[in-house]
């Protein structure tokens, strides 16, 4: 099932059987993309939508220098696009970050959903509002946080995101970012990102290497990072810890 | 109009500076976080040393 990692675990939303069957017959084809591969430029008109299975994605925005600001980071069961249905233009681009499978979903679908099924548009408008949520703690993020709270703060969202996804038991997950997507996520300099991570791993909060991570203290980085889930609408309790979770690198 | 309390107020911590491989590092105060050459670095300090000189003599003039 395709589907089955969107709005789970959310907060006051549940997909009804019949709900995510139509979801699924709403797909149109399922892509494997390479890393770092552009899958929406701003300003092109489009007519499909883009729900993420498996890796990440990002939404950025450069400025006038080329230098790249990260909007948006999606994790799988994410709608990455789902805006686009209604805006059609999006302002940013949409890339992937590491390899990647989606689900392309036409918008003549979603435009049969809206019409059939007012209660699964509804739960589609739920995500966008959660992207929404998800933007302005980014925005607390850069504009109030010093470095390593940014960091801190990432970290920790993306924990509670993949908690929710089932792909984190809650202190390791897999990040297949770089320190470069780091720096262009929190507003800092590759140099900077180094410094904090290893300022992170000294003060035993947190390890990044080889793409995996391990959150040695989750409580006191989510202090450092002025993180509160509640903005996620996950229901942590019901976010078990999946088996299969990457086991960190000693 | 509406007045708000919790705006940002001037600081009056300063920011820690330090060096990384070749580079400045300012972090702080609050949400400051920068990256800069040691030569803009310099530069800067400059400026930050002769704009407190005039701050503190207009501070003087209103007191």
């Amino acid at each position: 099932m395709f589907t089955e990692r969107f709005l789970r675990h959310r907060r006051g939303v549940h997909l009804e059987i019949e709900e995510r069957a139509r979801l699924e017959t709403a797909i149109g084809e399922i892509k494997t993309l390479p890393p770092r591969t552009n899958v929406v430029v701003a300003g092109e008109e489009l007519s499909q939508s883009i729900l993420l299975l498996e890796g990440f994605m990002s939404r950025y925005i450069d400025d006038r220098n080329g230098l790249r600001q990260l909007v948006a980071v999606h994790v799988p069961g994410d709608f990455v696009d789902l805006h686009a249905f209604p805006l059609k233009i999006l302002d940013h681009d949409v890339a992937t970050m590491t390899a990647a499978t989606v689900a392309i979903v036409p918008h003549s679908e979603l435009e049969a959903i809206t019409e059939d099924l007012p209660a699964l548009s509804r739960k589609l408008w739920f995500s966008t509002l959660i992207d929404a949520a998800i933007h302005r703690a980014w925005l607390f993020r850069l504009g109030r946080l010093d470095a390593v709270g940014r960091v801190a703060h990432f970290i920790s969202e993306t924990n509670v995101r993949l908690m929710s996804a089932g792909l984190s038991d809650g202190r390791r997950f897999a990040l297949g970012l770089i320190q470069s997507d780091l720096a262009e996520i929190c507003g800092l300099t590759n140099v900077h990102i180094n410094r904090v991570l290893r300022q992170l791993r000294e003060e035993r909060l947190c390890v990044f290497r080889s793409s995996l991570v391990e959150i040695l203290d989750p409580e006191k980085l989510a202090a450092v990072g002025q993180f509160n889930p509640a903005y996620l609408y996950i229901d942590l309790q019901s976010a078990e810890a999946p088996s299969s979770c990457p086991r960190p690198i000693t | 109009m509406i007045e708000f309390s919790n705006t940002p107020q001037p600081l009056s911590e300063p920011g820690n500076a330090s060096a990384e491989d070749g580079l400045v590092i300012l972090d702080g105060p609050n949400g400051v976080a920068i990256t800069m050459t040691a030569d803009a670095a310099r530069k800067t300090g400059d400026s930050l040393i002769s704009a407190a000189e005039i701050a503190d003599r207009q501070a003087d003039n209103m007191a």
